[in-house]
């Protein structure tokens, strides 16, 4: 049975200073949807639960010059709704978009789906690929950023401190000639586990040669990833059919290679090649 | 067999009025509302956020509350299907549920009603495609969702009844 404390700190100086003495014990709650029902079955058992919705200073999106700064409690249907999001990172809002259902989406966020770190999470992949960065704060160590690139270590292994609270994602805009797209494949429309997903970000000039390319897919390795060899593949070169294919193959190799042949890389092999190929028929139209 | 529980307080408005009770801080507000509060129209299903079955309004935001923790309602509004409407005083929406045969075990129901309670304050003319989206964190394994999805759309052009052979 549990038997936690349940506190709400007021500000982010309260909520490091109650982590600074009972980090180890204590489990952070946003939305509430992934810790909940881990809660539930008692795969944890804290001696405290600490509630950061009520804190003001990390719920919102603010638009900078050249970067947009989205605070962690910012809920999915938040995202789906902010018309910043909407005009720079289609990507993100397509990624919360189809988190669960709308229950789900009005209360989980953007931190928990980063600091849950599930495989099958959909908006961290579209935050790597947009080259998100995390900033991180404690009282011990005060303010840390790190690439999202580099901060999973391994399925629900975020590199956060026991002491620390994760306090923006910092996403550069982009190039005004690339845009960017993402792709949920689920077992059903809503309320579904990405059984695949793809973070794309393609840029193009006048001449149609690609300037900028990102791949990220999701819920197909442990850890999603940028997938530089397929990415290479298309860099500096125009997106015609034979290019793209090779690409996509390519794509579907480096995933292999990851992962090792499962009982699901039959499907997974093909299907990721084809959502490839038709993200970036529509990217390019 | 006696454990030593912490009790917090808790305030939040219910239903537009407001509440005052001691939680057990590891309780989620699904299990207050129906268990301190008695308002058992708000459904358990499988309290893990997957049925829908425990939608209410927090905020005007249509969630599970199997998801929300008690003590997270600390100074919130709240609504749930009680407050939608009563055996004599039914609301439009119930009223098309019921007109449309919406309604068959009526477990998913409240949950349904709430969810479009959500949408139609937003959107009064919801499409076909909106409606279902809107209750797609719903489950009903009775009706096959089409005559849950009419009687959303057609009371959007909901007039005030009278005399209506149900006798409501």
């Amino acid at each position: 049975m549990q038997k936690f404390q349940f506190y709400t700190p007021r500000s982010v100086d309260d909520a490091l200073a109650f982590l600074s003495h009972n980090a180890e014990q204590t489990k952070i709650i946003a939305g509430g949807t992934d810790l909940i029902p881990s809660l539930r079955q008692e795969d944890l058992q804290p001696a405290f639960v600490l509630n950061i919705l009520e804190i003001g200073a990390l719920r919102g999106i603010t638009e900078q010059d050249h970067r947009i700064r989205i605070r962690p409690t910012t809920t999915f249907t938040e995202m789906v709704e902010s018309p910043v999001l909407n005009r720079h990172f289609p990507s993100l809002v397509q990624a919360a978009a189809f988190v669960g259902g709308p229950q789900i989406r009005n209360r989980g966020t953007i931190g928990g789906n980063i600091g849950t770190a599930s495989p099958a999470a959909d908006v961290l992949p579209a935050v790597l690929a947009l080259d998100g960065e995390l900033e991180l704060q404690s009282k011990r160590s005060g303010t840390r950023y790190i690439p999202l690139s580099r901060a999973i270590a391994a399925p629900y292994k975020p590199l956060f401190q026991p002491d620390e609270i994760l306090t923006g994602i910092i996403l550069p805009k982009l190039n005004p000639e690339a845009r960017s797209t993402f792709v949920k494949v689920g077992r059903r429309n809503a309320m579904a586990r990405a059984r695949m997903n793809l973070a794309v970000v393609l840029g193009m000039n006048r001449e149609k040669v690609i300037t900028e390319m990102r791949i990220v897919p999701g819920a197909v390795m442990p850890v999603a990833r940028r997938m530089e060899r397929a990415e290479g593949a298309l860099l500096g070169k125009k997106p015609e059919p034979p290019v793209v294919d090779a690409a996509a193959e390519a794509l579907a190799k480096e995933m292999v290679e990851v992962t090792g042949t499962r009982w699901s890389t039959e499907y997974k092999f093909h299907v990721l090649q084809n959502l490839f190929k038709g993200v970036l028929g529509r990217l390019t139209a | 067999m006696p454990i030593e529980r912490q009790e917090n307080l808790l305030r939040m408005k219910v239903n537009g009025r407001a509440v005052e009770v001691q939680v057990d801080p590891t309780w989620t507000l699904l299990r207050v509302l129906r268990e301190k509060l008695g308002l058992t129209g708000t459904k358990k299903g499988c309290e893990q956020g997957d049925c829908g079955a425990c939608t209410i309004l927090l905020e005007g935001k249509a969630v599970n509350a199997c998801l929300v923790m008690a003590l997270q309602a600390e100074g919130k509004e709240i609504e749930t299907i009680e407050g939608l409407g009563t055996p004599d005083r039914l609301h439009p929406l119930q009223k098309s549920f019921i007109r449309h045969g919406a309604v068959q075990c009526g477990f998913c129901t409240p949950g349904m009603l709430m969810s479009a309670v959500a949408l139609l304050r937003k959107n009064s003319d919801p499409s076909a495609e909106e409606i279902k989206r809107s209750i797609s964190g719903n489950l009903c394994r009775c009706t096959g969702y089409a005559k849950i999805v009419r009687a959303i759309q057609n009371v959007s052009d909901f007039q005030e009844e009278r005399g209506h052979a149900t006798g409501d």
